[in-house]
């Protein structure tokens, strides 16, 4: 009997080879004939049925079901026979390219957080199932499917403590290009709490891409979209929008960053907003889009504070044509760190990016390589197992563009020449690498000799942004802040200068130029400005406090009295304004006044370190000394 | 629709939405030329090309071109392509082809796919622009518009360019099951 099978299959297989061999190339159809026996025997097994109930169910649950279910991030759903049998072909296709599951990294990088592969095999089973008629095969061996009950509940993470979505859906044009928008959404605590995770979930999964998330804790990307009157603003993602205390928050389908220890959380303050900038395909018909983010708190502030560095350059500028433009960049590594995660990010042009590390041992590691890289994927890539890079490691990426015509993804036809900037249209070259240090000092040894190397990228890249887009006010307001960051002021006076110009009056850019012209020293042209913010809104706190210190700073002490009393009067449980004035007194030479005054201030009960400042203020002050 | 020709004996069993056996190309007679495009309610490429499509009929319905928009998956009922055409803003006539013989016909494999006829002539088939390259590999935006290429030829009367292409989408195969 065995024997009988066995021929029988030897049959199956020698007919089907002819009858490939023969579309193809009659010469190697003889060659198929020929097949030795003990490569027949190899074959064999593969023609067992593939069923759906046996094989391929269990491939969807465990692969592809945590987007492709209802309301997931997948544009349809595979959790029944029909739903899959319906797309046999297009599966088998789609997973023998490894278009799907999506995962764009060397499969021999990592091992990563949510890498689920298929293997040769599996895809040879879908190929198999597909082409054979896609069977359902016997129910009965159907796996239990855990993972049904999971992927309709919603959140993956589990309930969150803070759920916030846009307040009114965005109305997403029918066709046309991908669009690009940034919401701003606030965040409503009324006290600090610590953030151990966020699930953004799309909303609308037919048309939501992928969102980048930042944190805002000013009251800047508010500001622009509230000055855009549909949902959300275009333009760029400003300087203030950045990640938490070196928290990667960015969402592409099917990853969802697993919850954090908790002390490995990132604090959220009062008055923060989310930022997302969303990238959406039209779908065919007009969509309305209201994405929703999940907040996971921690009970403890966190312990441990990772470091975010990013390589590459704001420089590029690819000739139209161009095929293969190189950008490279590398750091060394001033302590030792343990690398968590990595983000290459480009935009449509890119076609190879590479990450390196080189140890002082001279052994090089790769961290990430993306060999075709698509702009529509980009995946926050965590290492499963963080490891250590010791000091002297030399950080190094190498991203290769495509600007000719033969780049099918080149957003120009013909090519354009392209240079760096944020817009999905320009080009960007960056390699984002998340690592924690060994203990505190080293945290600030790295962060402080990363942020001159940011910093000076950031200039030409803000330079090349305005140089296209002079009259954004929001460009030169980030412009004018980098500017003060790298001691720069007189450059930043120009721009916030200029921003004002654009935008017109109002309180905030008149306190901007004011600051900016402070610390240039230029203490009576920031006298006037102050003046302009408060006059334009008298209950502005913060001008009326800079104000006060520019009167200080010239020995004007009457007028720092008065500001600083206008302060205390705005905002009468502040003690570090009742110090500011007590100061100000101690200044004059009034030092009953200025004890009094903090007395008031300990009262309060404030916070350290303002209050044992404080205490020994009262001291000096009682012994008459500033 | 009530203009159709109800056949007894047709070579293709195509259905209208009131489930009545048609024959497109004698509904279509008189026209300078009958495109059929082939879509699905639930493909993503598909429903993604309906302004595409809807910008084609605009430019050639006036000038004699007879439209049909096909449903070869028999899973889509009459109803539910009523809901499809009706959200995605199709104008043109839709047909069921349940049976794949219209697709067949046209040389048709996947949604979306157009054919044009000249009278009972194949003089194109395959895809609507060249946006999509691949599944998971586009272009973002097209650079070529093969069918309304293949219209304007057409319509002057002139040998169309590139007769047959390669569409990409979901597969007319699966349908089949």
């Amino acid at each position: 009997m065995k024997a009988a099978a066995f021929a029988l299959i030897s049959t199956l297989v020698v007919g089907r080879a002819v009858q490939a061999g023969r579309s193809a190339d009659p010469a190697r159809s003889a060659e198929s004939l020929a097949l030795p026996t003990t490569q027949l025997k190899d074959i064999a097994p593969a023609f067992t049925t593939v069923t759906y109930s046996k094989d391929i169910a269990p491939l969807i649950a465990d692969r592809c079901a945590m987007c492709h279910h209802e309301n997931g991030a997948a544009p349809f759903s595979l959790l029944t026979y029909s739903d899959v049998k319906r797309r046999a072909t297009q599966i088998a296709l789609v997973t023998s390219r490894r278009y799907m599951p999506p995962w764009k990294a060397d499969p021999a990088d990592g091992p990563f957080v949510g890498q689920h592969p298929l293997t040769d095999a599996e895809i040879a089973l879908f190929q198999q199932w597909a082409g054979d008629g896609a069977p359902e095969g016997d129910a009965r061996d159907l796996p239990p499917l855990p993972g049904r009950q999971r992927w309709s509940a919603g959140w993956q993470l589990g309930t969150p403590d803070l759920v916030v979505s846009l307040p009114e859906p965005y109305m997403l044009p029918a066709g046309g290009a991908d669009v690009f928008r940034i919401f701003v959404i606030p965040l409503p605590v009324n006290a600090t709490r610590f953030v151990r995770g966020l699930e953004f979930r799309p909303g609308n999964p037919k048309v939501v891409h992928h969102a980048n998330i930042r944190v805002d804790r000013t009251a800047a990307s508010r500001q622009m979209d509230d000055a855009d009157p549909a949902p959300g603003y275009s333009g760029l993602i400003l300087r203030s929008a950045d990640y938490p205390e070196g928290h990667f928050l960015a969402w592409t389908p099917g990853q969802v960053a697993p919850l954090l220890p908790n002390d490995y959380s990132w604090r959220l303050d009062p008055r923060t907003d989310l930022v997302v900038e969303i990238h959406m395909q039209p779908s065919g018909k007009a969509e309305a889009v209201q994405p929703s983010v999940g907040l996971y708190f921690s009970d403890q502030p966190p312990t441990r504070i990772p470091a975010m560095l990013r390589l590459g350059h704001q420089n590029i500028d690819i000739p139209a044509g161009e095929s293969n433009y190189v950008v490279t960049d590398s750091y060394v590594l001033p302590v030792d760190v343990e690398v968590q995660a990595v983000q290459p990010h480009a935009h449509y042009r890119a076609r190879d990016v590479r990450g390196e590390a080189r140890l002082p041992d001279g052994t090089v590691e790769e961290l990430i390589h993306v060999g075709d890289w698509d702009f529509r994927w980009q995946h926050v890539y965590r290492f499963a197992k963080p490891f250590t890079l010791p000091k002297g490691t030399t950080l190094s990426m190498r991203w290769v563009y495509d600007n000719s015509a033969a780049n099918v993804r080149n957003p120009e036809h013909p090519p354009k020449r392209a240079r760096w900037g944020q817009r999905s249209s320009d080009e960007m070259g960056d390699l984002w690498i998340q690592v924690l240090t060994k203990n505190e000092p080293d945290l600030v040894t790295l962060t402080h000799a990363f942020r001159a190397k940011v910093a000076a990228e950031d200039v030409i890249g803000y330079e090349t942004e305005l140089e296209r887009h002079p009259d954004e006010a929001g460009l030169h307001d980030d412009a004018a802040l980098l500017y003060l960051e790298v001691g720069q002021p007189d450059r930043a006076v120009a721009h916030f200068t200029r921003s004002l110009a654009l935008k017109g009056p109002s309180a905030p850019a008149f306190y901007n130029l004011g600051t900016a012209l402070t610390i240039a020293r230029r203490f009576d042209e920031a006298a006037y400005e102050y003046q302009q913010a408060i006059k334009a809104d008298p209950s502005y706190a913060k001008a009326h406090n800079n104000l006060g210190n520019v009167w200080l700073a010239q020995g004007k002490f009457e007028p720092a009295i008065q500001e600083f009393t206008a302060v205390v009067g705005l905002d009468p449980k502040s003690a570090g304004a009742l110090a500011n004035l007590a100061g100000a007194y101690a200044a004059a030479g009034a030092f009953d006044r200025a004890a009094e005054t903090v007395d008031a201030a300990l009262r309060l009960s404030p916070p350290e370190p303002l209050a044992s400042d404080l205490r020994a203020r009262a001291e000096r002050y009682r012994r008459r000394e500033r | 629709m009530h203009w159709f020709t109800v056949l007894a004996f047709s070579s293709l069993t195509v259905f209208d939405l009131d489930n009545r056996a048609i024959d497109p190309f004698k509904a279509a007679a008189g026209a300078r030329a009958t495109v059929f495009l082939f879509t699905a309610t639930d493909c993503p490429i598909s429903n993604r090309y309906a302004p595409e499509v809807q910008r084609v009929y605009r430019a050639f319905a006036p000038k004699g071109v007879r439209f049909f928009l096909v449903y070869p998956n028999p899973a889509d009922t009459p109803d539910a392509i009523r809901v499809h055409a009706k959200s995605f803003g199709y104008a043109a006539d839709a047909l069921r082809d349940p049976k794949q013989e219209l697709a067949k016909l046209a040389s048709a494999t996947v949604t979306p796919e157009a054919a044009i006829f000249t009278g009972q002539r194949l003089v194109y088939h395959g895809r609507i622009d060249d946006r999509f390259v691949d599944l998971g590999l586009e272009r973002p935006a097209p650079t070529v518009h093969d069918l309304a290429d293949a219209l304007t030829a057409v319509v002057a009367g002139v040998p169309i360019a590139h007769p047959a292409t390669q569409a990409v989408g979901c597969f007319i195969a699966d349908f089949a099951r």
